[in-house]
């Protein structure tokens, strides 16, 4: 298991709508999402988690819904909305711009 | 983010934060449940697995605090945060809040009420359907003296057929008929109206209908609609009165409706159509057929859709200029047509009243607001230490800057509010003072527009008073950047100060000379010899007189019963009380055998009675008055005044010349009769000026009802009403008597707009002068408590209380020097838009200015006077003490 890392400052927000690109998802289970891909480098606490949930929700990214699940405990799902997608698509594309020139400058001698 | 969405989500979560609140409270519970039950999966104890989550999660509040951030958004937060912080400091300051409020609460109040009536009257269309394309039609007789005068029925009948521009005209004359029978006998102010006038104004009944062209076809039975007025007086609101008889003049009579209780016939002043009038009835159906020169409708146009003013004046003046030519009748002068937008006609003489009173609260308003803003800055200064605490603290320029404009806002709202209600009250005072002659004000209420305008006004107002104090602010920034004492340093805030109160000192001066001026004018006004002394008359009118004794001996007999009472000194009767509302009587008159009647000079016409001239002072230049002998038996004599006299046979002496008049109104002076003397012109339609040369004629030849009876008391006039009372019912039990008051009243009516244009002045200056001393009062106070040391130093060192209370004499001496220099020059220049209300004194009258200089310095020595006592009251210990 890798070494739990802060995570970088304006990505959680990437990270949750990656996250909940393939089905709804609730608070625990992006949390547990993201630190399954990142191997435990990423470790999503709730302090962050539902401040950037929220501020998702707020700017009409995801829409949260309440579930119950099989256990018979009431849940909050959140999905990726329309605008959401295509903002996905978006950081993606910015996140990608920034690893290359990021890259780019750390290679340069 | 797009903007529509923020602000959806934003309201949402206004509206909805309660339910947010809960849902985020499930929300997080469901997390700790679920990371405790994994916890628990792998075999730790319930309860501490719960506390573990939950320390690791480190607070749930301070999420929810996190996440309410994100929703509700900075900026917002930080406004309620600021508004709730204001409304704290408003209410622990409930001093300051008070004054300000009501000092806000003043001028927006004044200023609402007094808009309200400039929006009703000048601003809202008139009462009637598309009032735009209404004009008012006349003929311009100046060379006669008569700039706007009547039309004829003839005349009535060439607009509508040859003018093309207009859908059509229509035509009122306003006279006095007896409504009898079902109860009292009363007099009415009645308009005789063309058949289509109403539906012409777009103006229709309450109750029944107005009239239709079927009213005027031969063999109808009379017709009247009547005014709300007196549906309710006298037949107690009657809901099926449409259709009832009732006898006017004696003759059987329909009433076909009722107009809405707040109709009035706005027309302009000089129409001698009373706005107030009672009921309306068809003129004579033979109008077309009366003679071209019997003049008497006052004529009402509509143009039709798209038309021009100036076209529409063109296309009336066409008219008259075809009818010169086509009727030699005209003679040399012809005829010339003018048109008039109705509504800027019918306020014309308001106009010019209302305007001052609207520009005279709007710097009310202003003096207002400098007070707010002046102790928005004392209080600044005295929070010197807060703010410079919040700047220590980081607050930024914008966030100090949010703070004051929150806070000016906030007291501007609450100001603005209690200013409404003010208003409210303010306009009803208005109504109830307003004299009978601006009924029209009582048009006037607070709706939407005024409102909208008001807030308009004082929030513009608030924007600025809020950011006033900021001066103060910055200076506390580089006070605690320079680290020194900024509670004990008070200059810069003061300084502005000091401008605002000179500024608010000086418009003070020019509501003072304002006030002045029109109080210069009233007694001017007053001070007119109107030619005819009303003083100790007492006057009446009988609706009917006894069947079985009719005309002259009527007259007679009462005249004589009359005089006979103890404390009278005599009794006359005539047609026309002075200023009356009795639809006056006049026309043209020929000096000369053979003078051309088409450019016949007008003059007024009133019938005497014997000993009428002598009751009412009207001063006798040559020849004598009338006498019982002056009768049927005799041959027509008449008085006339003096500016006919001159403008007749200059020179020469009027006594046995003959004069033709037109007493009957047929638009012809045909009837002969013989000047026997000759009297001072009397003033008897407007105080301020002579309108028209007068002709009078005896009572006993020439009888016009219905009269006014005068009578002359040798104490007080109203001593002899009852006796006058019991001398008419020894006469007639059943003689119903109206109008009882002093002749003076109809003097009061003549002048009453000016007195209440007067007043109003009066009181705005009185309540600017209290603004301005407690401006005064709080700018020396300020500068007394800053100078706290300063005195008790001088005491110490053995100044005398003179010296003391000539220090701060001194300063208040400097804001009132500057201010009223300044507040003569603007005087100087506002007062010129004051010059069509003045009489008899100019705009700039040196003597007016100087008198309101006192006045101000009175006012200051009194605001100093409490500081001032403060001051010399500085015990030396105490102040070095306290450093």
């Amino acid at each position: 298991m890798a070494q739990p890392t802060e995570i970088l400052k304006g990505t959680l927000g990437l990270l949750i709508l990656r996250t909940l690109e393939l089905e709804p998802r609730h608070g625990v289970g992006i949390a547990d999402r993201i630190e399954q891909i990142t191997r435990g480098t990423f470790n999503v606490k709730a302090g962050s988690l539902f401040p950037a949930l929220h501020r998702l929700e707020q700017e009409g990214f995801i829409a949260g819904e309440w579930s119950v699940t099989e256990a018979g405990r009431r849940i909050r799902a959140y999905r990726l909305t329309p605008a959401g997608r295509q903002q996905l698509i978006a950081e993606k594309k910015q996140w990608a711009r920034i690893v290359s020139a990021v890259g780019l400058v750390l290679e340069s001698d | 983010m797009p903007l529509v969405p923020k602000i959806v989500s934003f309201w949402r979560t206004l509206v909805r934060g309660r339910t947010i609140e809960v849902e985020l409270d499930d929300e997080l519970r469901s997390y700790v449940e679920e990371v405790t039950a994994r916890k628990v999966a792998l075999g730790a104890e319930p309860s501490a697995a719960r506390r573990q989550t939950l320390m690791e999660i480190g607070g749930l509040d301070r999420i929810k605090e996190e996440v309410r951030d994100v929703r509700i958004g900075r900026l917002a937060e930080e406004t309620f945060r600021d508004i709730s912080y204001a409304w704290r400091m408003l209410r622990k300051a409930p001093g300051f809040t008070l004054a300000a409020v009501t000092t806000l609460a003043l001028g927006v109040g004044a200023n609402t009420a007094i808009f309200s009536v400039v929006h009703a009257l000048l601003i809202a269309p008139l009462p009637y359907a598309d009032p735009a394309r209404l004009v008012f039609v006349w003929a311009d007789q100046s060379s006669e003296g008569y700039p706007r005068a009547p039309l004829s029925g003839p005349e009535l009948i060439d607009l509508d057929t040859r003018a093309s521009l207009f859908d059509g005209f229509g035509a009122i004359w306003a006279t006095t008929a007896a409504l009898t029978g079902d109860s009292e006998p009363e007099q009415l102010r009645i308009g005789l109206v063309s058949s289509d006038f109403f539906s012409l104004l777009g103006a229709n009944a309450e109750v029944g209908r107005t009239f239709v062209a079927a009213d005027e076809t031969s063999g109808a039975p009379g017709s009247i609609l009547l005014s709300a007025a007196v549906w309710q007086r006298r037949y107690g609101g009657d809901p099926a009165i449409a259709g009832k008889r009732v006898l006017v003049n004696g003759r059987p009579t329909t009433v076909v409706g009722v107009m809405p209780a707040g109709f009035r016939l706005l027309m302009p002043p000089d129409a001698a159509v009373p706005d107030d009038l009672e009921a309306w009835q068809l003129l004579d159906r033979a109008l077309p057929e009366f003679p071209r020169g019997q003049r008497f409708l006052r004529v009402v146009g509509r143009m039709r859709n798209g038309v021009s003013l100036a076209d529409a004046q063109q296309d009336v003046a066409r008219v008259g200029t075809e009818i010169s030519k086509a009727y030699p009748h005209y003679g040399a002068a012809g005829r010339k047509f003018e048109t008039v937008s109705l509504h800027a006609d019918a306020v014309r003489e308001i106009r010019g009243p209302l305007l001052t009173m609207f520009g005279a609260v709007g710097i009310l308003l202003l003096i207002a607001c400098v007070n707010v803003a002046s102790l928005l800055i004392a209080r600044a200064a005295s929070r010197t230490r807060e703010t410079a605490v919040r700047v220590a603290l980081g607050a930024g320029n914008g966030r100090l800057f949010r703070q004051h404009l929150i806070e000016g806002l906030l007291l501007t709202t609450v100001g603005a509010i209690t200013g409404l209600v003010v208003a409210r009250w303010g306009l009803d005072a208005l109504l109830a003072l307003a004299p009978p002659a601006l009924s029209r004000l009582s048009a006037a209420e607070i709706s939407g527009p005024v409102i909208a305008f008001s807030l308009a006004v004082v929030f513009t107002w608030g924007v600025l008073l809020s950011v006033a104090p900021l001066s103060e602010v910055w200076r506390v920034r580089l006070a605690n950047a320079i680290r020194i004492d900024a509670a004990r340093n008070g200059g810069g805030g003061q300084r502005l100060r000091t401008v605002l109160i000179s500024t608010q000192i000086a418009m003070s001066v020019i509501l003072v000379v304002g006030a002045l001026l029109l109080v210069r004018t009233f007694m001017n006004v007053q001070a007119i010899d109107p030619g005819f002394n009303a003083g100790g008359i007492y006057s009446f009118r009988l609706a009917s007189r006894p069947a079985k004794d009719r005309g002259l001996a009527f007259g007679r007999r009462l005249q004589e019963e009359l005089s006979a009472l103890t404390g009278v000194a005599g009794a006359a009767s005539l047609s026309h009380a002075p200023y009356d509302h009795v639809p006056n009587w006049g026309g043209p008159y020929l000096s000369r055998k053979g003078a051309e009647p088409s450019t016949a000079p007008q003059a007024d016409y009133r019938s005497l009675s014997p000993g009428a001239l002598e009751l009412l002072g009207i001063r006798l230049i040559d020849g004598r008055s009338f006498t019982e002998d002056d009768d049927d038996n005799a041959r027509l004599v008449v008085v006339v005044d003096n500016r006919l006299a001159a403008r007749a046979w200059p020179g020469e002496s009027p006594i046995g010349r003959r004069l033709a008049v037109d007493p009957f109104v047929t638009g012809e002076p045909k009837i002969w009769a013989t000047v026997v003397g000759v009297v001072q012109h009397v003033r008897h339609r407007s105080p301020v000026e002579e309108v028209r040369d007068q002709i009078y004629f005896p009572q006993r030849q020439l009888l016009r009802n219905p009269s006014v009876y005068i009578v002359k008391a040798t104490g007080d006039p109203a001593a002899i009403v009852p006796s006058v009372r019991d001398a008419l019912t020894r006469i007639d039990p059943a003689l119903p008597i109206y109008d009882v008051r002093p002749l003076t009243a109809y003097v009061e009516g003549a002048n009453a707009t000016r007195a209440f244009t007067m007043q109003l002045a009066v009181i705005f200056a009185l309540v600017a002068l209290t603004l301005a001393s407690v401006g005064i009062y709080g700018v020396i106070a300020y500068s007394v408590t800053l100078r706290h040391r300063e005195f008790g130093v001088r005491r110490a060192l053995g100044a005398g209380a003179a010296q003391v209370i000539a220090l701060v004499a001194r300063d208040g001496a400097r804001l009132l020097t500057r201010g009223i220099v300044a507040g003569l020059v603007g005087a100087a220049l506002v007062t010129w838009f004051l010059r069509g209300l003045l009489f008899g004194v100019s705009p700039w009258d040196l003597a007016t200015y100087a008198s309101a200089i006192p006045v101000l310095i009175v006012v200051g020595l009194i605001a100093c006077l409490l500081p001032a006592r403060r001051a010399l009251a500085t015990n030396p210990v105490d102040a070095l003490r306290s450093e």
